[in-house]
């Protein structure tokens, strides 16, 4: 079959394998076919709803099973499925609602208060799949969802440009923005990792990231195409290190994906060890720097398999990486490599002139993997584009990844850092902004600072503020309010009320001079 | 012993305001009650207060899914020693 939407890489396995497992979690499973007749069964359902071509619908549930039923499902039905973290605060998951206008949303029967809830922030929302009773939605229950016939049912006539995923990310005004892709920019990733890292039926590929974090692609798509074995990694392994190190060596994980962290916390406690790892091919890492001496002892011991070191923003899926078969012989970080195939970049400069080879500069780059552009912000998509025109009106766009880069003599791109505030705290993206804005709503606020500092290599992040005369803030309730306001990883740890910011010459706050304060502590 | 770990949680731990009082059977893994950076800290505070030490191979969600598991964890540790 021409495949050219997600959902054929389904249609295309279920047909050549049935009977394989296509999802593992926990002691449970699901076929190939069974995955393909459910989804049939949800996309059906979500018809019933009246939802159309080119309609959003959410994703509200825990790690499971029914997440990756639901995906497919949702894209059967030409809708594009939206994650939303089951764990953020609930007045953020209403904010995504209301930005991409979901008028229903998947979700299991655990998460009935917390939907209720954001109903009330989210007067778009109309129905709600999952749940067995609600005083105030229309619910539909799973077991009826699959109990619906699907005879002769077909998929929507889905294009490849049409939108297939909304991931939703820190935003730099305080709210949330969404990161559109298509079924192309998909697919196109789903055929350059399988490619990269040669994915075949025999592979068992661990997914530690959840769904609204991009690596979770690799398990749910690539792993689909290749007609492999995805184990979905449950929330209670990630925060047992014993429990995952198990999975790893029990469920004979082949591919393993995550951030460094889960690796460096498996490594610390003495988890990382030869028979463990017995099965694994691939490690596979992204979100943030593997501190070189670390991956080398790692890779010390997991011997036989080979490392990549995978970089890019969710705007572009992934961009470069950088294979090593053998450990680091230094401790200099690695570098993140080269772009894969159908990419290009450029290294530019503040007037988007190209740099000389070898100097520093921001990196963009022209792939096949990019986004469409953020969801309702045409003036943040435009801002994000550096535009080269062959011909006036025949546009190449490349994407402004932010991060500064250069080549090495070797011709492999070295990451130096940000240009601007984002930062990266356990892999998670963070604008520095969007916390201070958050803090800053706060009435007694009169004026935040952010700072991030590292202790034992680990980002985390510091609030200073100044709080209004005789309103008696405390740093606990400035906690307590980030925590309603933000993910927990971008939740500041500490919070230090001052009387007034040390400031430089031209009145801004000197963030150099607060973070000296810590230090000297 | 129920109690302290419970108001340790609940003062320290918890990302979200809870609708109910946190029980000790309540699933603190699999919920987002405490995320995994938390649970270290958790595991750290049990070392601390109960004067033991958790051993890499009990770092298990048998152990820590809920108040419950972690009391008994940390009474059959005791008996041990």
């Amino acid at each position: 079959m021409f495949i050219y939407t997600l959902h054929h890489l389904l249609e295309n396995s279920a047909e050549k394998h049935p009977q394989s497992i296509a999802f593992r979690y926990l002691s449970e499973q699901i076929s190939y076919q069974e995955l393909n007749e459910k989804s049939d069964q949800i996309a059906h359902q979500l018809r019933l709803l009246n939802i159309k071509k080119g309609d959003r619908v959410g994703i509200y549930m825990p790690r499971c099973l029914h997440t990756v039923i639901s995906v497919y499902g949702i894209l059967k039905a030409g809708a594009a499925y939206v994650p939303l973290d089951p764990f953020s605060p609930i007045s953020r998951t209403a904010f995504v609602v209301n930005d991409c206008n979901l008028e229903v949303v998947l979700t299991t029967k655990k998460q009935t208060k917390k939907i209720e809830k954001i109903a009330l922030e989210s007067p778009v929302l109309k129905s709600i799949v999952g749940i067995e009773e609600s005083s105030t939605l229309q619910n539909v229950s799973w077991e009826s969802v699959f109990k619906l016939s699907t005879d002769n049912f077909e998929s929507e006539n889905v294009l490849d440009d049409d939108i297939a995923y909304i991931l939703y990310t820190s935003g730099s005004t305080g709210t949330p923005k969404g990161i559109v892709h298509t079924h192309r920019s998909g697919l196109q990733f789903v055929k350059l990792t399988t490619s990269l890292y040669n994915i075949s039926n025999t592979d068992v590929i661990a997914m530690h990231a959840p769904l609204h974090f991009d690596p979770s692609t690799l398990g749910i798509f690539s792993a689909i195409y290749a007609g492999s074995t995805t184990v979905i990694v449950s929330d209670a392994e990630t925060k047992m290190p014993k429990s995952l190190a198990t999975l790893i060596s029990d469920k004979k994980i082949t591919i393993w994906f995550s951030v460094p962290l889960a690796l460096i916390q498996l490594l610390r406690n003495g988890l990382v060890t030869k028979e463990n790892g017995d099965s694994l091919r691939w490690v596979l890492f992204s979100g943030e720097v593997f501190i070189t001496k670390y991956l080398k002892e790692v890779m010390q011991i997991w011997t036989q398999a080979k490392f990549s070191n995978i970089y890019g923003p969710t705007e572009l899926n992934q961009c470069t990486y950088y294979n090593l078969e053998t450990p680091p012989v230094n401790n200099d970080p690695i570098p993140i490599g080269y772009v894969w195939d159908n990419s290009e970049f450029k290294i530019i400069d503040a007037n988007d002139k190209e740099v000389a080879s070898g100097n520093i500069g921001e990196l963009v780059v022209r792939s096949s993997t990019m986004m469409k552009g953020y969801w309702n912000n045409k003036q943040l998509t435009q801002k994000s584009f550096f535009i080269q025109e062959v011909v006036p009106g025949i546009p190449q766009v490349f994407y402004r990844t932010g991060d500064q880069v250069k080549l090495n003599d070797k011709g492999e791109l070295l990451y130096l850092g940000r240009n601007d505030r984002q930062v990266k705290i356990r892999g998670y993206r963070i604008e520095i902004d969007e916390v201070e804005n958050t803090i800053n709503n706060h009435p007694n606020v009169v004026e935040a600072a952010v700072i991030v500092v590292q202790t034992n290599n680990e980002n985390s992040l510091v609030a200073f503020v100044v709080a209004q005369n005789k309103s008696n803030l405390n740093s606990s309730e400035l906690i307590s309010f980030s925590k309603k306001h933000l993910p927990i990883y971008a939740v500041p740890n500490e919070v230090i009320i001052l009387d007034d910011f040390p400031r430089t010459s031209s009145g801004k706050i000197s963030r150099k001079q607060l973070k000296s304060t810590l230090i000297s502590d | 012993m129920i109690n302290t770990i419970i108001n340790y949680i609940a003062d320290n731990l918890i990302n979200e305001p809870l609708d109910d009082d946190l029980e000790p059977e309540d699933d603190l893994l699999g919920s987002g009650i405490v995320d995994s950076m938390g649970m270290m800290r958790l595991i750290a505070f049990i070392e601390n207060e109960y004067d033991l030490k958790v051993a890499p191979d009990e770092m298990v969600i048998e152990n820590f899914m809920t108040v419950e598991n972690i009391v008994e964890y940390i009474t059959t540790k005791n008996k041990q020693q």
